[in-house]
C-alpha cells in the first residue's frame, strides 16, 4: 500500500539530533530495536498492531510503548510508515468496539492528541488483545493520575547548554534599566507569602511601601496585585499587569488600591492619565462582580478604562475544537472559508492582536498601562507579552523570546499545568484551554506580516508548541513558579531551552534585520489573518513542510560563500586582473570591495 | 462598542505635523501644464481642484488642475503627496494620472443639492459637479473636489471624461493617435519613440519561423506549420500562421474548416516530451459532420504521436464556470475589497471572499490543468480542450497547462511568448473582455486577470520556479488599461491588422517600409518603464535554467542540454515501470475522462482501488518538486489565497506598512545582487589573462544592468528594510482609495440602481 503520509509522520520530526538511537546488544531480539529512544527513556511493551490511517487506510505495524512515547513502525507497507507520538501528547485513550463487534478492523483503540490528530489503532479481537496495551497507555500517557512520575523527571538527557540560565529576572530588570528613581524591586514575595502565583521578584512604584503592597493584594483577586512588566526606555511609560478588583456586588471602594494605581501613574512623570485595559468584554466584567470580582469604577479618578472584549477560556477552547473539526482528518472542502469563519478562531487572534496593539500604541506614545482581566494570568498574559514584542525588539530575538515567555508567562503564572493537563487523565477538565496555542498563533501571525523582525523561525514556534505538550522538559510544567520550585524542576528536569540553544542554528530566521528602536505595528484585519496551515494542517500527508523561500536563501547564502572563497583563491595564486583606475574610483581589490558589501546574516 | 484602533497608528508616524491649515485657499496656479505624449491633444480643464487623499479630512488634499485629454485624466500639481514614500512611475503616465481605458464608472456629485449622477457618453448634466468620482478598472477610487473651481468649468470637464472614456470605435483608442505620431520621426517628439520590435526577445508567433523554433524546441516532429490562413483566407479569428498534424494536408484543413464555428481549425498548443500533444478546438457546428470529423482529426493527432497513443477531448464548457460567472464573481470581489467599508466588512471578510466565488474559480481552472497535465504527463496521451469558439477559457487552461508543464514558460521570455501564443494569437477577445469601448457589458470579463491570479497562486507556492515576480503580474494586468499596445487592444489578429491598415489610410500616415500602423507589444517595456524600474520585475529566488545553486554544500549548475528534459520531468519514472502505464488507459472512460478527481474522499477511498490519477498526485506531492520540471499547484482550499497584491493594494487601511512579504524579498535581492557581482568578478578572473587587457574594466557592472531593484550596498547603509516598503509595494493606497459616505450612508447602498456596481445584490442581503 503506497502512501504518501510517510514525509509528514516522520516529520514529527522537529524531535532532533539529541534523539539517540540505542540499538544497545540486549535489545537486538526485540522488535524494532532501532528505534530511537532517549536517555532515560525505557520501552514497556510492544505488539503487533494495525494502525488505521485516515489517508491511506489500514496499515499493518508493530507499535512499541515506553514510558516517553508511542512508536509505530508498519511492517508490510511500502514505503514503510513509522511515527512517533510523544505520550504527553495524548489526551485521551478509548476503546473502541467490542470482543462481539462486527465489521473488519472494529475493535481496537481510538487515541485523542493534544496537538490537532487523532490515532486509531485496530487489534485483533481474540483474547482481550487489547487489555493490557489499553492499561499500559492509560497509565504511562497520564502518569499523575496514576502516581508515576512525569518523563521530564525521568529523561537523562544532557545538552551543551543550560536552558535554565535563559532568564534571570534581576538581569532583565537591570536590562530595562531597573530600578530606578521610579521603581524599584523588591523581595516581599520571597517566599510567594504576598501572592503565591507571582514570580519572586516584582517591581513597583518606589514610594509604595511593602506595607502598601499588602494592602493592595488583599483587594486584588489572589493577590495579583498590579506590577510592572515593561518600562519604555526613552518615555518611561509602563505595563504594568494584575487580576481584577474585588469590588464584588456591593461596588466596594478601596482607596489604598486607587491610591497605589495613582503611584503607578505619578511613576511616569505625571502623565494625566493612567489608562486600565480590561482584556474582557464589558459584560463578563459585569458578570464578574457576582463572583466577587469586576472592573475599576468611577472611583478610579485619574484612570480610564478600556475593554477588549476577548473572550474566557471557554469560548478559545470550543473555538479551536471547531477549527480540528474542519482540518483533520480532512480540510473541509466545499465551504472553506465559511467554515473557518464560523470557528472564529482567526476572529479571536484578531481581537487579541488588536488588544496588544492598543497597548502598544499607548505605551510608545507615553502613556502608562494597566492590563487585566480575571485573574491575569491567561488572556493578561498573551497581551502583556504581545505588546513588549510589538514595542521592544529584544523580545524578538531567539533569545528574547525565551526571556518573554519565562517572564510574562512562566514567571507570572499562567496556569500550563492545569491548561494543558500535563499527565492528567481528566480530558474533560473545564480548566484546559489552548491560551498559549492562541498566543503562539499571534506570533507567528506578526512574523508573517514582519519576515524580517524576528530573529527565530516558524520551527521554534513548532518546537515549543511540540514540547508544551510532549512533558520531556521541565520548562511547562505546574501553574507557577512557587510550584516549579516546590517540585525542584530546575533541579530534576531539563529545560525546553537547552534543546533549542544547543542547536540555535535550526531556528535562525536568515531574513533577520536587527532593528534596534522599531515598534511594530501588525494590521489586525481579517485581510491579513491566516491559517497556520503549518501548524494546524501538519499532519495532512498533502502538505509540504518547508519554506521554499527561507530554504533558497540559505542556497545563495551557501553560493556566495563559495564564490568568496573562489575569488580569494584567485587573488592568492595571483592571476588578479590588473583594474584600470581610470573608470574606478576605488583603487579596492574585488575581495576587498565585496567584503564590503552588506548583507547581515 | 470596541473599535479596532489598530490601524491608527500604522499611519500617524507618517502624519505632518499640524501647520498644513485646513482652510487654505487655493494658491495661484502657475505653470501647470499637462504633459502630452505625441497624438495627445487637451480636450477640457478646469484649475482650483482638490484632489481629496484622506477619507475623512481634507488636510492631506493637493491642489492642482484637473485635465481630461484624449488619453487620460490628469491632474497636475506643485504640491507633493505628503503620506507618500515611494511611487513606481510609469513613462506614459504622471503620478495623478487615469488612462480613460482604466475607468470604469464615472459619478458626478452635487453636495448641497443632494444629487449624484452615474454620467455616461453624450449625457446632460442638470447641476454643477461639487466632487467627480472615477471608479477604476483596476480597483482605484479617485476623488475631485471642485469648491473653488469655476462651476462650468467642471461640468465640462466631467462631461468630456464621461463622453472621451466610450470611445465609439476602436479607432478613436488613443494608441492609434499614439503610435501613428512615431512615424512622423523627425518631429523630435519621440519621447518615448517606438523601437518596432527592434531589441525585443520576445516571439510575437506571427511569422512562420517563431513557430518552427517552439516546434522544435518541444520536440513535436509530427506537426508542421501551415499558412492556409495567409491574409486570412479562411478564418477571421485564427492568427496566418499555426501548428497542424503533418498528416493534415492543406487541401484537408481548407476542407475542415467550414464545419468549425468561426472556421477555426484545430490549433496545437504545446507538445509534451513523451509525444503527446496539447491542441485547442472549437466545437464543430454541423452535427451531421461532427463524428466523421472528429475522427478524422483525433486519427491525426495520434497519428502525430509517436506511441500512437489515443486522443482525450476535454470539454470546458462543461466543467468550467463560464464568461458571465466570472464577470459576477469579480464584480463582488470588488465590492467585497475596495467598496465596503472596511471595518464593518471585517467580521463576515472571510465568508464574503467565499461567496464571491473567485477563488472557486481559480481553484477550479488549476484543478482542470492538473488534471490536463496528468493525462499529458501520466497516460502519454494528446489533449484536445474544447470550447465553443476556443477564445476564452482554453487560453487560461492551454496556458497553465503548459506553465505547470515546461519551465521555459516559467522565465519572463517564456512566460511572455506563451501569453503570445496563447492569447493573443488564439484570439482571445481583449477588445470585448477589456470592454475598451464600453459597449456591451456583457462581454466584459476579467478573464486574463484571473489567469494571471492562477499563476499567481502557483507562483505563491513555488516561488523559486518563476523568474518574474507578482509585481510583474500586477503590472501587466494593469497594462491593459493602457491603450496603446497591440497585446490588449484587439480581438485577433485580423482586427488588429485591418484597423491599423484602415487608420493609416484614413490619415495619411507615411508608413515607410510597414504595411500597417506597428503597434508595441506590452513586452516591451521600456515604452512604460525605466531599465531601473523593470529590475522590480526579475526575482531573485530563480533558479532557472542557466542558474547556479547549492546542494549539500556543492555548487550546481542547472544547465542542461534538451535531451535530458523529458527525464527532469517528474512523475515519470513510475510510469515506465507499467505499473500505472498502458493498460490504465482501459480502465477510464475515453470520452469526457476529466471526471477525475484530484482529491479523494479518504473515506471512502479505503476499499475502493485508488484511482491512477490520484495515484500520480499523490506521488508527484510525496517528493519534493524539482522546480525545472512538471510543477502540480496544492489544491486544498486552505492553500489558495486571495492575491492580496493586486486585490488590496490601494486599500489604506490593510497596508502593513514596512512589512509584508516584500521586506523578505528585498533582503534576497541585496543577497542575489551581490553574487552578481561575484560571478561577474569571477568571470574577469577566468577571462583575463594579464598582458591581453591593457584597458581592462573593474568587475562590478553597472548598476542598471543588474538583475535587481534592490542593490547591495555599501557598508554605511543599513540593511534593514527602507522606509518605503509596505505589503502595497511599489504600489501605494495614497490618494488611490477614498470611499466615500454620504449622510452617513455607505456609497455603494446611495448609488443602488447605477451601473455596474450595483448590479450585484450587496453584501448585506447575501449575509442576512
Amino acid at each position: 500500500m503506497a502512501s504518501a503520509s510517510i514525509p509528514a509522520y516522520s516529520s514529527n520530526a522537529l524531535e532532533n539530533s539529541s534523539t539517540k538511537n540505542a540499538s544497545r546488544e540486549s535489545l537486538k531480539m526485540e522488535p524494532l530495536s532501532d528505534m530511537p529512544l532517549l536517555p532515560g527513556e525505557e520501552r514497556v511493551i510492544d505488539k503487533d498492531i494495525i494502525y488505521i490511517c485516515p489517508f491511506s487506510g489500514a496499515v499493518k505495524g508493530k507499535v512499541v510503548i515506553t514510558n516517553y512515547r508511542l512508536y509505530f513502525r508498519s511492517v508490510e507497507a511500502e514505503p514503510v510508515v513509522t511515527f512517533d507520538v510523544p505520550l504527553g501528547t495524548i489526551s485521551r485513550v478509548e476503546k473502541m468496539g467490542g470482543a462481539s463487534s462486527r465489521g473488519e478492523n472494529s475493535y481496537g483503540l481510538d487515541i485523542t492528541c493534544k496537538d490537532m490528530r487523532n490515532l486509531r489503532f485496530a487489534l485483533k479481537q481474540e483474547g482481550h488483545s487489547r487489555r493490557d496495551i489499553f492499561d499500559i497507555l492509560f497509565r504511562h500517557a497520564f502518569p499523575l493520575s496514576h502516581g508515576l512520575q512525569l518523563f521530564a523527571f525521568l529523561s537523562q538527557e544532557k545538552f551543551e547548554e543550560n536552558g535554565w540560565n535563559v532568564y534571570n529576572p534581576m538581569q532583565e530588570f537591570r536590562r530595562q534599566g531597573l530600578p530606578n528613581d521610579s521603581w524599584r524591586i523588591t523581595f516581599l514575595n520571597e517566599n510567594y507569602e504576598l501572592c503565591d502565583t507571582y514570580p519572586a521578584l516584582l517591581a513597583v512604584p518606589f514610594k509604595a511601601s511593602d506595607e502598601d503592597l499588602r494592602k493592595v493584594a488583599t483587594f486584588r483577586s489572589r493577590g495579583r496585585i498590579p506590577v510592572l512588566s515593561w518600562i519604555h526606555p526613552e518615555k518611561q511609560a509602563v505595563i504594568t499587569r494584575c487580576s481584577q478588583p474585588l469590588v464584588g456586588m456591593s461596588g466596594k471602594r478601596n482607596r489604598d488600591d486607587e491610591r497605589y494605581l495613582d503611584l503607578i501613574r505619578e511613576a511616569n512623570g505625571g502623565t494625566s492619565k493612567l489608562t486600565i485595559f480590561d482584556a474582557r468584554p464589558n459584560v463578563n466584567a459585569v458578570a464578574n462582580k457576582a463572583t466577587g470580582g469586576g472592573y475599576e469604577g468611577e472611583d478610579y479618578q485619574n484612570a480610564e478604562l478600556v475593554f477588549l472584549d476577548i473572550h474566557n477560556i471557554h469560548v478559545m477552547r470550543e473555538s479551536l475544537k471547531k477549527l480540528k473539526d474542519i482540518v483533520y482528518p480532512h480540510v473541509e472542502e466545499a465551504h472553506w472559508l465559511s467554515s473557518l469563519e464560523s470557528t472564529h478562531w482567526l476572529e479571536h487572534v484578531k481581537l487579541v492582536l488588536a488588544g496588544a496593539i492598543q497597548v502598544a500604541d499607548k505605551v510608545s506614545s507615553g502613556q502608562s498601562v494597566l492590563v487585566h482581566c480575571s485573574d491575569g494570568w491567561d488572556r493578561t498574559a498573551q497581551l502583556t507579552s504581545l505588546s513588549m514584542l510589538m514595542l521592544d525588539s529584544f523580545y524578538r530575538t531567539l533569545h528574547g523570546f525565551q526571556v518573554l515567555l519565562q517572564k510574562e508567562w512562566l514567571g507570572f503564572g499562567h496556569k500550563f499545568g492545569s491548561r494543558i493537563g500535563h499527565g492528567d487523565k481528566n480530558h474533560a477538565d473545564a480548566d484546559r484551554s489552548p491560551i498559549f496555542l492562541q498566543f503562539i498563533d499571534c506570533v507567528w501571525q506578526m512574523t508573517k506580516q514582519f519576515p524580517t523582525a524576528f530573529e527565530f523561525n516558524d520551527r521554534l514556534l513548532l518546537t515549543v508548541l511540540d514540547h508544551l505538550y510532549s512533558c520531556r522538559f521541565g520548562t511547562f510544567l505546574y501553574n507557577c513558579e512557587s510550584a516549579r520550585d516546590a517540585n525542584e524542576v530546575k533541579t530534576k528536569t531539563v529545560s525546553l531551552w537547552s534543546l533549542v540553544n544547543s542547536d540555535r542554528s535550526s531556528y535562525i530566521n536568515p531574513f533577520y534585520t536587527m532593528e534596534s528602536s522599531r515598534v511594530l505595528y501588525p494590521v489586525a484585519s481579517m485581510r491579513h489573518l491566516e491559517l497556520w496551515v503549518g501548524y494546524y494542517i501538519r499532519w495532512n500527508p498533502r502538505i509540504r513542510h518547508q519554506s521554499p523561500v527561507e530554504q533558497r536563501y540559505r542556497e545563495l547564502l551557501a553560493l556566495k560563500d563559495q564564490y568568496l572563497k573562489k575569488l580569494e583563491e584567485l587573488q592568492l595564486s595571483g592571476s588578479a586582473p590588473r583594474l584600470s583606475n581610470s573608470t574606478a574610483p576605488s583603487p579596492a581589490s574585488p575581495t576587498q570591495r565585496v567584503t564590503h558589501m552588506h548583507t547581515p546574516f | 462598542m470596541f473599535s479596532v484602533k489598530p490601524v491608527k497608528p500604522t499611519f500617524k508616524s507618517y502624519l505632518p505635523p499640524l501647520q498644513t491649515d485646513l482652510r487654505k485657499s487655493p494658491q495661484p496656479i502657475k505653470k501647470l501644464e499637462a504633459k502630452l505624449l505625441p497624438g495627445e491633444i487637451v480636450v477640457n480643464e478646469v484649475n482650483f481642484v482638490r484632489k481629496c487623499i484622506g477619507a475623512e479630512s481634507g488636510r492631506d488634499d493637493l491642489w492642482g488642475k484637473l485635465i481630461c485629454t484624449n488619453f487620460k485624466i490628469s491632474f497636475i500639481t506643485h504640491d507633493t503627496l505628503p503620506l507618500q514614500k515611494f511611487q513606481y512611475r510609469s513613462r506614459l503616465l504622471g503620478e495623478h494620472d487615469i488612462p480613460l481605458a482604466c475607468v470604469e464608472q464615472v459619478v458626478t456629485v452635487n453636495d448641497a443639492k443632494g444629487k449624484q449622477k452615474v454620467l455616461g457618453s453624450n449625457q446632460k448634466l442638470k447641476f454643477n459637479p461639487t466632487e467627480l468620482i472615477v471608479y477604476c478598472k483596476d480597483f482605484r477610487i479617485v476623488r475631485f473636489r471642485f469648491d473653488e473651481a469655476g462651476p462650468e468649468s467642471a461640468k465640462k470637464v466631467c462631461l468630456a471624461i464621461a463622453h472621451y472614456c466610450q470611445p465609439a470605435d476602436p479607432q478613436l483608442l488613443f494608441g492609434f493617435e499614439y503610435v501613428g505620431k512615431q512615424y512622423y520621426g523627425s518631429s523630435g517628439d519621440r519621447v518615448n519613440g517606438v523601437d518596432h520590435g527592434g531589441g525585443l526577445q520576445t516571439p510575437l508567433f506571427d511569422r512562420p519561423s517563431e513557430w518552427d523554433r517552439e516546434i522544435k524546441r518541444t520536440g513535436a516532429s509530427e506537426w508542421r506549420v501551415c499558412s492556409v490562413n495567409e491574409g486570412y483566407a479562411i478564418s477571421p479569428s485564427l492568427p496566418e500562421y499555426f501548428v497542424v498534424p503533418v498528416s493534415l494536408a492543406d487541401q484537408d484543413l481548407k476542407q475542415y474548416s467550414g464545419f468549425f464555428a468561426t472556421q477555426r481549425l484545430p490549433l496545437w498548443c504545446w507538445n509534451h516530451p513523451n509525444g503527446s500533444a496539447l491542441v485547442r478546438m472549437a466545437s464543430i457546428r454541423d452535427p451531421a459532420q461532427q463524428r466523421k470529423l472528429d475522427q478524422r482529426i483525433c486519427n491525426a493527432i495520434t497519428k502525430s504521436h509517436p506511441k500512437r497513443s489515443d486522443v482525450t477531448k476535454s470539454d470546458l464548457d462543461k466543467t468550467l464556470p463560464n464568461i458571465q460567472d466570472i464577470q459576477a464573481a469579480f464584480v463582488r470581489l470588488r465590492q467585497i475589497c475596495v467598496i465596503e467599508p472596511f471595518e464593518e466588512s471585517e467580521e463576515k471578510w472571510l465568508s464574503s471572499i467565499e461567496s464571491s466565488r473567485w477563488l472557486e474559480y481559480v481553484r477550479a481552472f488549476l484543478k482542470h490543468s492538473a488534471e490536463t497535465v496528468y493525462i499529458l504527463e501520466g497516460k502519454r496521451s494528446s489533449v484536445i480542450l474544447q470550447e465553443e469558439e476556443d477564445r476564452d477559457l482554453s487560453c487560461v487552461v492551454s496556458s497553465l497547462v503548459q506553465l505547470m508543464l515546461d519551465p521555459h514558460f516559467r522565465s519572463l521570455q517564456g512566460f511572455q511568448s506563451l501569453v503570445q501564443k496563447e492569447w493573443v494569437m488564439a484570439g482571445h477577445r481583449f477588445l470585448d473582455r477589456c470592454n475598451h469601448l464600453k459597449k456591451n457589458d456583457k462581454e466584459e470579463c476579467p478573464l486574463f486577470l484571473l489567469f494571471l491570479d492562477c499563476v499567481s497562486q502557483l507562483m505563491n507556492q513555488y516561488p523559486a520556479a518563476f523568474e518574474f515576480t507578482e509585481t510583474y503580474l500586477t503590472v501587466l494586468s494593469d497594462s491593459m488599461w493602457v491603450p496603446v499596445f497591440s497585446t490588449f487592444l484587439f480581438n485577433c489578429p485580423l482586427q488588429h491588422a485591418e484597423h491599423s491598415k484602415e487608420f493609416a489610410q484614413s490619415k495619411n500616415i507615411p508608413l515607410g517600409e510597414d504595411k500597417a500602423l506597428r503597434f508595441p507589444p506590452v513586452w516591451d517595456w521600456s515604452q512604460q518603464f525605466t531599465l531601473k524600474d523593470q529590475a522590480l520585475f526579475n526575482s531573485p529566488l530563480y533558479v532557472g535554467k542557466g542558474a547556479t545553486c547549492v546542494q549539500n554544500g556543492a555548487v550546481k549548475s542547472f544547465r542542461r542540454t534538451k535531451k535530458s528534459y523529458s527525464s527532469t520531468l517528474r512523475g515519470m519514472p513510475s510510469f515506465q515501470n507499467g505499473m500505472a502505464g498502458e493498460h490504465t488507459l482501459d480502465s477510464l472512460p475515453r470520452r469526457n475522462s476529466l471526471v477525475l478527481r484530484l482529491r479523494p474522499e479518504f473515506s471512502q477511498m479505503r476499499d475502493a482501488p485508488e484511482n491512477p490519477s490520484e495515484r500520480f498526485f499523490r506521488d508527484w506531492f510525496s517528493r519534493p518538486p524539482d522546480l525545472q520540471g512538471l510543477l502540480l499547484p496544492q489544491l486544498l482550499p486552505s492553500h489558495l489565497k486571495l492575491w492580496r497584491l493586486y486585490f488590496l493594494r490601494w486599500v489604506p487601511e490593510a497596508q502593513i506598512s514596512r512589512g509584508g512579504p516584500i521586506t523578505a524579498f528585498h533582503k534576497l535581492s541585496l543577497l542575489a545582487d551581490e553574487i552578481e557581482i561575484l560571478q561577474s568578478q569571477l568571470r574577469q578572473y577566468k577571462g583575463s589573462t594579464p598582458a591581453s587587457t591593457p584597458a581592462f574594466t573593474p568587475g562590478t557592472p553597472q548598476p542598471e544592468h543588474r538583475r535587481m531593484y534592490f542593490k547591495a550596498s555599501s557598508p554605511q547603509d543599513d540593511a534593514s528594510p527602507p522606509e518605503y516598503l509596505s505589503s502595497s509595494f511599489p504600489f501605494s493606497p495614497v490618494g488611490n482609495l477614498c470611499r466615500r459616505n454620504i449622510l452617513g450612508t455607505p456609497f455603494s447602498k446611495f448609488l443602488s440602481g447605477a451601473k455596474i456596481w450595483l448590479s450585484t445584490e450587496t453584501l448585506a442581503n447575501e449575509t442576512v
